[in-house]
């Protein structure tokens, strides 16, 4: 799966998460930059990820998101 | 010693003059014999379990460094995790333990009772206890190489301006800053005295005045009226904020003038709209350490339960936060109340900030205000379990609230007028902090005549009316 493909498939999981439709994700944006992405949602959101690409992060893998793109690279790199 | 001892001002200045007198290189070593020092003038066999502490995780986290795969690498970090954790369950909790194991066995008619240990919390170990897990569990994850300078880590440890009550700081954070030649800046040197003034208005004038009235009325919650106990009540959050905050302050401007940066550890907590909100301004560095070092392993392993996974996990990191106050049922039920609170606001989270949105609420002052009183009316209600010594008095106390009417104890009238004229400076701060950081400049001012003016104004309102016989600091305790 391309890069590209991987960002409109996050996209479309984060609009749905955060409830907001006019999200757009850049490799640097965090948590920070979105109303609502907080350690509670977060899980959500791992959770979501995990099914819709059918892979399972590690605990580990976690740890390296700081960002959108760390998370881009962990997903490519499990499919 | 600590920050508001006599002592203090005598050791601090001499330490600052020999630190930066010291060369560079060697500039670690002056502050962990200082930081020794320091610890060592409160009791210094408590010394023995730091350093005890230090030589474990150096052992251990060296082994595992060494381990880079296999089980011994995990084995070594649960070993060391046990064992440093030993002496803070054998002082902390050993003596509740014991009565609890009695009380078992006398459902069963068996009388054994183990010697009551009179036992003294050595002052620092919850927090210096979680710093050297924390960082065991860092070497383990390869966030961080484990360190190969005993120094270092022995000064991260028990370095002195944090070891009492924190922040609990990360090593990720200090190692670098430890093995860094620092030099001597102005800039920090004036921040830090900075926060070391406000840290001490907060404690001396805010949190010591309103102390003398809040604990007038809780030593004796039978005879006070439930308006007074009210009063207390909405007062005590607002002490124990100025007092450990006060503290951190204090901890984080001595660090700063000697060229550490040590993280925030409260952030305005009385302007949260929401409880999850207020958790992220309140205790900062113990609860972003239990969400690293609990919540998330433990939220991760229940995912497949979505929402209902995450409320477990609250409920767990927030009864571990709660013992981890204290060994008592009081603390146990403060817990469970703010894993609640975060649990009700997790499961509606989706459907509130829809309404928001769909009401275009969240930037209406009314809206933010409503938010803000409720945050601290849920925070309040739960303090009463942290102020009172059992559950019973936490129940009386309610119980009084909506039944017993009468007006208002007042006691000295000086100390009221006092207490709150110091807290509504440091609420006026806080907002304007909050919503207007570039208005009515008084320590940021261009112009040193008012700086000079504001600093003078506070330095005056700490000898006037502060209180220089009040005691420990709340969170020695812990």
């Amino acid at each position: 799966m391309e890069r590209a493909e991987v960002l409109s498939k996050l996209t479309v999981i984060f609009r749905r998460l955060f409830s907001n439709d006019s999200l757009a994700l850049t490799n640097e944006l965090t948590a920070k930059d979105v109303g609502g992405w907080d350690s509670l949602s977060h899980m959500l959101l791992i959770t979501e990820i995990e099914s819709a690409f059918s892979i399972k992060f590690k605990l580990k893998d976690l740890n390296k998101m700081k960002n959108v793109g760390d998370m881009i690279d962990i997903i490519i790199a499990k499919l | 010693m600590n920050f508001t001892s006599f002592n203090f001002l005598i050791f601090f200045p001499l330490l600052v003059i020999l630190y930066y007198a010291t060369p560079a290189k060697y500039r670690y070593i002056t502050l962990l014999i200082a930081s020794y020092f320091f610890y060592i003038n409160i009791k210094p066999v408590f010394a023995l379990i730091t350093a005890g502490v230090t030589l474990s995780t150096y052992l251990f986290t060296s082994l595992m460094g060494r381990t880079n795969t296999g089980p011994w690498k995990k084995r070594f970090m649960v070993i060391n995790i046990i064992l440093i954790l030993l002496p803070l369950f054998f002082f902390k909790y050993f003596n509740n333990i014991n009565a609890g194991i009695f009380a078992l066995l006398e459902l069963f008619h068996l009388k054994w009772p183990l010697p009551k240990i009179k036992l003294f919390l050595p002052i620092g170990i919850s927090f210096y206890t979680f710093m050297a897990i924390g960082y065991t569990v860092d070497v383990y994850n390869e966030e961080i190489e484990s360190e190969k300078n005993i120094g270092i880590l022995a000064l991260f440890v028990s370095f002195f301006p944090s070891i009492l009550s924190g922040p609990i700081e990360r090593a990720k954070n200090m190692l670098p800053q430890f093995k860094a030649q620092i030099n001597l800046d102005y800039n920090m040197v004036s921040q830090g005295l900075k926060f070391m003034l406000w840290g001490y208005f907060m404690k001396l004038v805010v949190a010591d005045r309103l102390g003398i009235y809040v604990d007038a009325i809780y030593g004796n919650i039978y005879q006070h009226n439930g308006t007074s106990l009210l009063f207390a009540s909405f007062l005590y959050p607002f002490q124990e904020y100025a007092d450990f905050g006060g503290y951190s302050l204090i901890a984080i401007g001595t660090a700063r003038i000697l060229g550490i940066n040590v993280m925030q550890n409260f952030n305005r907590p009385f302007l949260a709209t929401s409880m999850s909100e207020f958790w992220r301004r309140w205790h900062i560095s113990l609860i972003s350490w239990l969400t690293d070092y609990v919540y998330t392993p433990l939220s991760f392993s229940f995912r497949k339960y979505k929402v209902w996974g995450i409320v477990i996990a609250l409920m767990i990191t927030f009864f571990i936060s709660g013992i981890w106050h204290g060994a008592a049922l009081t603390f146990v039920v403060w817990g469970l109340m703010q894993g609640l609170f975060l649990s009700i606001e997790a499961l509606t989270n989706k459907e509130k900030s829809i309404f928001e949105k769909k009401h275009n609420l969240s930037k209406k002052s009314w809206y933010i205000s409503i938010g803000v009183c409720f945050t601290f009316l849920l925070f309040a209600a739960s303090e009463v379990f942290a102020r009172t010594t059992n559950i019973n008095d936490a129940f009386t106390v309610y119980r009084r609230i909506f039944t017993v009417s009468g007006t208002l104890f007042i006691g000295r009238l000086s100390i009221l007028i006092y207490g709150i004229f110091g807290l509504s400076i440091l609420l006026l701060k806080d907002l304007r902090d909050e919503f207007a950081p570039s208005w009515f400049l008084l320590f940021e001012n261009k112009h040193k005549f008012v700086r000079v003016i504001a600093y003078s104004s506070i330095i005056i309102l700490i000898l006037l009316i502060g209180v220089f016989d009040g005691g420990q600091f709340i969170y020695y305790q812990f």
